[in-house]
């Protein structure tokens, strides 16, 4: 594979920080190999969007440095925005013209609109050039959006929200394009969802952003991996060991719930060598890891 | 040809996982032969629209397997192992078979029992095919 | 390629604000249509709305072209765009006061026209007029720049308000200014020193507020 950028990032973060009356984001460090599907997830206010208008340049940052496609941000933001393709959830079209205008105009601007891709999209996406934005329902704006930074094929897409308040069906068309930008070799795409399916789905890496600090940045399958769900049945009177790997146990009466997040086969073994009886152990989907993730960061947070 | 791949949300498994399986399927089944080319990691992953490291994964596990092989630069293919299909079809059945002594055992089924069981299933399988 | 991304964000303001413009221009043409009548009500009269309508394309103006860009969350779309946020801030302040100098510049020629040069009044008047009729262009250029700068409809309010109230004040002080009024009956446009001050004062006020608008914009670290 080619490296165009240093480090083969297509973004790099170090140290990022940002201060604001009632928030902060804190010591943000955020890699994203090039050719590479990255999803940022994380609840409501925990810094998604900013950290995303941070690498866009259309947030200064008040410490550490930002790298995008090799160019310095926000200095170079000009040079990178070239070859980047930006939609966020609160921007919108001008409601009094029509697609086509929208069309043509960013046509104008960038080489690389790709005509017979853009009509391709139109119709996969359902809209009619000729409608004037107004008319439009939030779904199909949504979708005009992202047609408009789709046609350009960047080599970068950093989308924020794409898929939010989307039917099932056009949530499925919008991700259909997303993968299909990684036939691609040297494109990247990174996007921000409250919808872990889709991020689970098709990011080769997933970053955990909360209150303004970055929990977890890996591999898909490795952190997909490292957690895991054990039932477990705990006779009368015997007490759960508290035992490394495990961030939580429910108990109910007899049956236990552990939740592990660096899971090992011994942990299976310490709890049965107490007497107690695993009946499962569980895969846990990205949604259910996000919310014992996102407790237990708290909880430590505060202890 | 792919179109019959697909990930289902409600599978509880791992998607490399139902990757692998239905890959193992589609050679059981004779669909794909020994040696035969296979869609590379990327087209597969867009095919699907799952990320690519999940399908590297999975292409990983199998090659490990010894079931795919995936040369640099020249996409991925079924291992040219003979009988490769008939093995994967031994596997399978050797997997039901097990899940079905599990499941007997619960229902406290006596080996005898099920064996009896096992060849009125085959037997109906057999009329369905006459008729 | 580069530089006419600002050229096209221009020409994009002109396209889409192009009725406005067309409505201000209108009315402005029936201010001067009623002017050149030439008796002393339809004088007033047209006078008064000459005004009026220069006063009320500078406020809407900066309504219309800049504060809705943001209300409306266009500006997002804007910044994702190659451009830096002072070459938005070029462009938009180039767009804008290009609006305003559209229906401005043709009213100020067309009055001077039928005012002076066809004798309603005589050439001395000339002086005084051109300093009033600059005040909507400087008040315009304050609206402008502290409707980019302010961020908020509230910003835009406030500096309208603080114009639209000082308008007839300095009105009001301009026209008891001995040196300005005397030269009133003279067939000859005389330009005396305090006459040349508050012209090139008001003429000064635009690049100043200008530039001004430019470094506040820089300022920013929170572009959107």
């Amino acid at each position: 594979m080619n490296r165009h950028y240093p480090n083969g990032l297509a973004i790099e973060l170090e140290g990022v920080g940002k201060k604001y009356r009632f928030f902060s984001l804190d010591n943000i460090h955020l890699k994203v190999p090039e050719g590479q599907i990255m999803g940022l997830i994380g609840p409501n206010g925990a810094g998604k969007s900013t950290t995303i208008r941070i690498l866009m340049g259309l947030v200064h940052q008040d410490s550490g440095e930002v790298r995008v496609l090799g160019h310095q941000m926000p200095a170079e933001q000009v040079a990178a925005k070239w070859d980047i393709g930006f939609a966020s959830e609160d921007m919108r079209l001008y409601e009094s013209e029509t697609l086509a205008w929208h069309m043509n105009f960013i046509q104008s601007i960038y080489l690389s609109w790709d005509a017979a891709y853009a009509q391709v999209l139109l119709k996969r996406f359902g809209l009619r050039a000729e409608q004037k934005i107004k008319g439009l329902s939030h779904g199909q704006r949504v979708k005009a959006t992202l047609l408009l930074v789709l046609a350009r094929r960047p080599k970068l897409l950093v989308l924020d929200e794409p898929t939010t308040g989307l039917d099932p069906v056009a949530r499925h068309e919008i991700l259909r394009e997303l993968t299909g930008v990684m036939t691609d070799e040297g494109r990247t795409v990174l996007f921000s969802s409250h919808n872990t399916q889709d991020v689970e789905q098709i990011s080769d890496r997933i970053t955990f952003i909360d209150r303004g600090r970055i929990i977890d940045s890996m591999d898909k399958e490795m952190y997909l991996d490292r957690w895991r769900r054990l039932r477990i049945e705990v006779p009368f009177g015997i007490q759960l060991p508290a035992l490394p790997g495990i961030i939580g146990v429910k108990q109910d009466g007899r049956l236990a719930i552990a939740t592990s997040n660096a899971f090992d086969p011994d942990v299976a073994n310490a709890y049965e060598s107490t007497g107690a009886r695993i009946q499962r152990i569980e895969n846990m989907t990205l949604e259910e890891i996000f919310v014992a993730n996102v407790e237990h960061s708290r909880e430590e947070v505060e202890a | 040809m792919d179109g019959a791949f697909a990930i289902s949300q409600s599978d509880k498994r791992p998607m490399y996982l139902q990757i692998m399986e239905q890959i193992k399927q589609r050679i059981a089944v004779g669909d794909w032969t020994e040696g035969q080319a296979i869609p590379s990691i990327r087209q597969l992953a867009v095919d699907l629209q799952v990320s690519v490291i999940t399908v590297k994964r999975a292409y990983l596990e199998l090659e490990r397997e010894g079931i795919i092989v995936t040369q640099q630069g020249k996409g991925s293919h079924v291992a040219s192992t003979p009988g490769l299909g008939a093995r994967l079809r031994e596997q399978e059945l050797e997997q039901h078979l097990e899940q079905a002594a599990r499941i007997a055992a619960l229902l406290g089924l006596r080996p005898r029992q099920l064996e009896h069981r096992l060849r009125e299933a085959g037997d109906r399988l057999a009329e369905k095919e006459i008729i | 390629m580069r530089g006419s991304v600002v050229g096209h964000l221009i020409l994009k303001d002109w396209r889409l604000q192009c009725l406005p413009i067309l409505a201000s221009v209108a009315a402005g043409a029936l201010a001067l249509a009623i002017l050149q009548r030439g008796n002393e009500t339809a004088f007033v009269v047209g006078s008064v709305w000459l005004f009026v309508a220069l006063i009320v394309i500078g406020c809407m103006l900066p309504i219309f072209a800049i504060v809705n860009e943001r209300k409306k969350q266009n500006l997002a779309f804007l910044m994702s765009l190659p451009i830096s946020n002072m070459q938005y801030t070029t462009a938009k302040l180039v767009s804008t006061v290009g609006m305003f100098l559209a229906p401005w510049l043709t009213m100020v020629v067309a009055t001077l026209l039928i005012v002076q040069i066809r004798g309603i009044l005589p050439h001395g008047t000339i002086p005084i007029t051109l300093i009033l009729l600059m005040l909507p262009f400087v008040g315009f250029c304050f609206i402008a720049g502290t409707s980019l700068v302010g961020e908020s409809e509230g910003w835009s309010t406030a500096a309208t308000l603080v114009c639209n109230s000082s308008y007839g004040l300095v009105w009001y002080f301009i026209v008891k200014i001995p040196a300005l009024t005397l030269t009133f009956k003279s067939p000859v446009a005389i330009w005396s020193p305090t006459a040349l001050a508050i012209f090139g004062s008001e003429l000064a006020s635009v690049p100043l507020m200008l530039g001004l608008t430019f470094f506040l914009q820089s300022r920013k670290r929170d572009f959107v």
